[in-house]
């Protein structure tokens, strides 16, 4: 008896630890894990906004997937994706480190500098993005304005109503509020390496960009590497600053995915299609993500 | 160390943004309507949703609802004004929740879709024994009937036509347009540097395609022969823009950008609707109103709301009770009269502001000839279909018959 009131200390220690992670595991499958089964089920069915009402929603296999396949439009919304997440990455990047490698020295005001800086990120992207939309404004927006009172008026543009200019600017807006994310992350990173190399790598001779190359670069590439994994991610899904500023137009110039989904649910209630092409989407992160993982592990065998 | 740790929190972000991004469209269900319906003895709570939420409206509702809960026994209404770009997806959400409201204010053009999915009751067999169909203008009252059935009640009606700034047709020396060679002329010769000669919307949601199809029904078209009778109208306004007369940025402008840009002197003339004059009444200047002008025929485009019963409510006998309260002439015409609304009675032109205003009276009379978008339950493919073709020429992007074509594939796909 008194053996089964006091089990091993091993066995009891993976009791309680089984008890303890039942709040997490509980949350995945009730956040995580119905929803997404429920998606899964909505896309292999017929679901119209009347099969919500009591209404029929039929099985009809892989017939969503293929109509969403099919869809010129939904082809066209995964080039804009790929263009606004490889040219918002590019840029927030690059940027961001030149701004890190900046902070990283101290310099006066450097700490208030970087948290004014932040503000981009920190502020909610629908005000972020009436921001641009206001200024980008063709007659009386802030840019046009600007260019018109330093004799370059010829250059004044509807910027966000030309489809040739639309996706530029909405990028650019994304930019500016992805760079003091990739800045922190970067300078974090920059942080961590010991100044001592540096100094070494000096008393051997080895001038700035040297150091930069030999040094920083290698050091950085498991920083690097996470940011831009979680800023294509984070890219692959912005939805709200798009909105706001073009609402997917001029005609459909900038219909990413995320705005292509939501015109499927929305605008023409076909939920069926809508949780396919949600899927689908799911795609990309979800690959992203397992690359990302594999590569933490592997660092963690070679660390 | 801490690197790890770190590192495995960034991960755990990393797979919930990735996961979070599939339920975008479930999750949307968890948005509730509130329909705790207090049961007094006697008493019911009935729910009511419109989109009326401009500050102005307010006293208007106030009274009809003050009104309801005095003069229909037992009946409390509980109010929810959601902005109109929602209305519908939040009647959408509702129904997938199951929290639907008891009553709605919609607009006319969402009756098709809502209607052909089964969102609304069926009153024909009531409308019947009540006996007012005669008194509603044939437009609205055919926006209520959806496949041989009467699904909602005209709350009220309005269209659209040009307003125009007098001083700036004065000084340019031009009278107001009533032709479509007229209006392309004023509009050039009103054009300065500081302002366009018009300003309407293209915007690609339904209110560019309510501002676009006066255009294609004018020039004797319509959506069913859209591949052929679509060019005229999206060259014309094409025209406009080349010579200068129309800002390309329309094609990002909903009506309130419209009249903003006429408010504030940056447009001449304007294409919109009678709930613009309250505000319009506070500019400085002067202003006045005239039909769209025509080409082959006259023609503008019937918008206005309908008093809808959900198919889900509990209380289909006290919704019905309110609506017919709703309609009595002496409660109507207070109500529309305080929201600045025209009637969708033809028995009440003759009573009310709208008989001796003559901007509200000048709508009036263009109701006759204002057609309402019925185009059966798929409308909204057309809808999108035709914002997109008007976008494509707009921004010159596609030619006005190749943009045509291949809108009128999918609009003859969706008419069936």
């Amino acid at each position: 008896m008194s053996r089964r009131r006091t089990a091993p200390l091993a066995v009891r220690r993976r009791r309680t630890g089984y008890l303890f992670s039942l709040p997490g595991l509980a949350f995945l499958a009730l956040l995580l894990a119905y929803p997404l089964l429920y998606n899964v089920w909505t896309s292999v069915h017929d679901v119209g906004l009347r099969s919500q009402l009591g209404g029929p929603a039929p099985f009809n296999g892989l017939a969503n997937y293929r109509s969403v396949l099919t869809d010129p439009a939904f082809w066209r919304a995964v080039r804009l994706s790929a263009l606004f997440t490889v040219g918002s990455l590019v840029f927030q990047f690059s940027i961001g480190f030149a701004l890190a490698l900046l902070f990283v020295r101290p310099f006066p005001f450097n700490g208030l500098l970087r948290s004014l800086l932040l503000m981009a990120w920190l502020l909610p992207p629908i005000v972020s993005g009436a921001l641009f939309r206001w200024m980008l404004e063709g007659d009386s927006g802030a840019y046009n304005a600007l260019l018109r009172s330093t004799g370059l008026g010829a250059l004044a543009h509807d910027w966000l109503t030309d489809p040739s200019t639309a996706l530029g600017c909405v990028i650019i807006a994304n930019i500016w509020v992805g760079v003091p994310f990739n800045m922190l992350l970067l300078l974090v990173g920059l942080h961590g390496i010991d100044p001592e190399l540096y100094e070494a790598a000096a008393i051997d001779g080895a001038g700035a960009w040297q150091r930069f190359r030999r040094i920083t670069l290698p050091l950085m590439r498991p920083v690097s590497t996470a940011v831009l994994l979680l800023g294509l991610i984070y890219t692959f899904k912005v939805f709200d600053l798009i909105f706001v500023m073009t609402g997917g137009g001029p005609v459909d110039a900038t219909t990413v995915l995320s705005l292509y989904v939501y015109e499927v649910f929305f605008r023409f209630f076909r939920f069926g299609q809508g949780a396919a092409t949600a899927l689908l989407l799911l795609v990309v992160p979800l690959l992203t993500a397992a690359l990302y993982v594999r590569r933490l592990r592997h660092e963690g065998v070679t660390a | 160390m801490t690197h790890t740790t770190d590192r495995r929190s960034i991960l755990r972000t990393a797979g919930a943004g990735a996961a979070a991004l599939g339920l975008s469209g479930v999750l949307a269900s968890c948005d509730t309507g509130g329909t705790g319906k207090a049961r007094k003895p006697r008493t019911v709570t009935l729910t009511l949703w419109d989109y009326f939420t401009p500050a102005n409206f307010q006293p208007g509702l106030n009274a009809l609802i003050a009104g309801i809960e005095a003069h229909v026994a037992g009946v409390r209404i509980r109010r929810r004004a959601i902005p109109f770009a929602d209305l519908v997806n939040a009647l959408t959400l509702a129904a997938i929740s199951g929290d639907l409201p008891d009553l709605a204010i919609v607009d006319n053009v969402s009756m098709s879709s809502l209607g052909g999915n089964g969102l609304l009751a069926d009153l024909t067999s009531r409308v019947k024994s009540w006996g007012q169909a005669r008194a509603y203008y044939p437009g609205p009252w055919a926006s209520c009937q959806i496949g041989g059935k009467t699904l909602g009640i005209p709350n009220n009606s309005n269209c659209l036509a040009l307003y125009y700034n007098t001083s700036m047709l004065h000084d340019a020396g031009v009278t107001p347009p009533t032709n479509w060679d007229q209006l392309a002329d004023s509009a050039r010769r009103l054009t300065t540097r500081n302002r366009f000669g018009l300003a309407m919307s293209a915007i690609r949601t339904e209110e560019g395609v309510f501002q676009f199809l006066p255009f294609l029904w004018q020039s004797g078209g319509d959506l069913d022969t859209f591949a052929t009778s679509g060019p005229t109208p999206l060259a014309f306004l094409k025209n406009l823009i080349d010579k200068g007369s129309l800002s390309r940025a329309c094609v990002g402008w909903t009506q309130e950008d419209v009249n903003a840009r006429f408010l504030s002197r940056r447009a001449a003339m304007q294409i919109n609707g009678p709930w613009q004059i309250p505000v319009l009444r506070k500019a400085p200047f002067e202003w006045n109103v005239v039909a769209l002008p025509r080409d082959k025929t006259s023609a503008t485009c019937l918008g206005g709301e309908n008093w809808v019963v959900l198919a889900t409510s509990d209380h289909l006998d006290k919704a019905w009770q309110v609506l017919e309260y709703t309609q009595r002439p002496s409660v109507l015409v207070p109500y529309l009269e305080s929201l600045g609304e025209l009637p969708a009675r033809k028995d009440l032109a003759h009573t009310g502001t709208w008989t001796s205003d003559p901007v509200l009276n000048l709508f009036l009379k263009q109701l006759a000839i204002a057609r309402p978008r019925l185009y059966g339950p798929h409308y909204a493919d057309i809808s999108e279909a035709v914002a997109k073709a008007e976008q494509a020429v707009l921004t010159g992007s596609a030619s006005p018959s190749a943009a045509a074509s291949a809108a009128a594939v999918k609009i003859d796909k969706a008419l069936g």
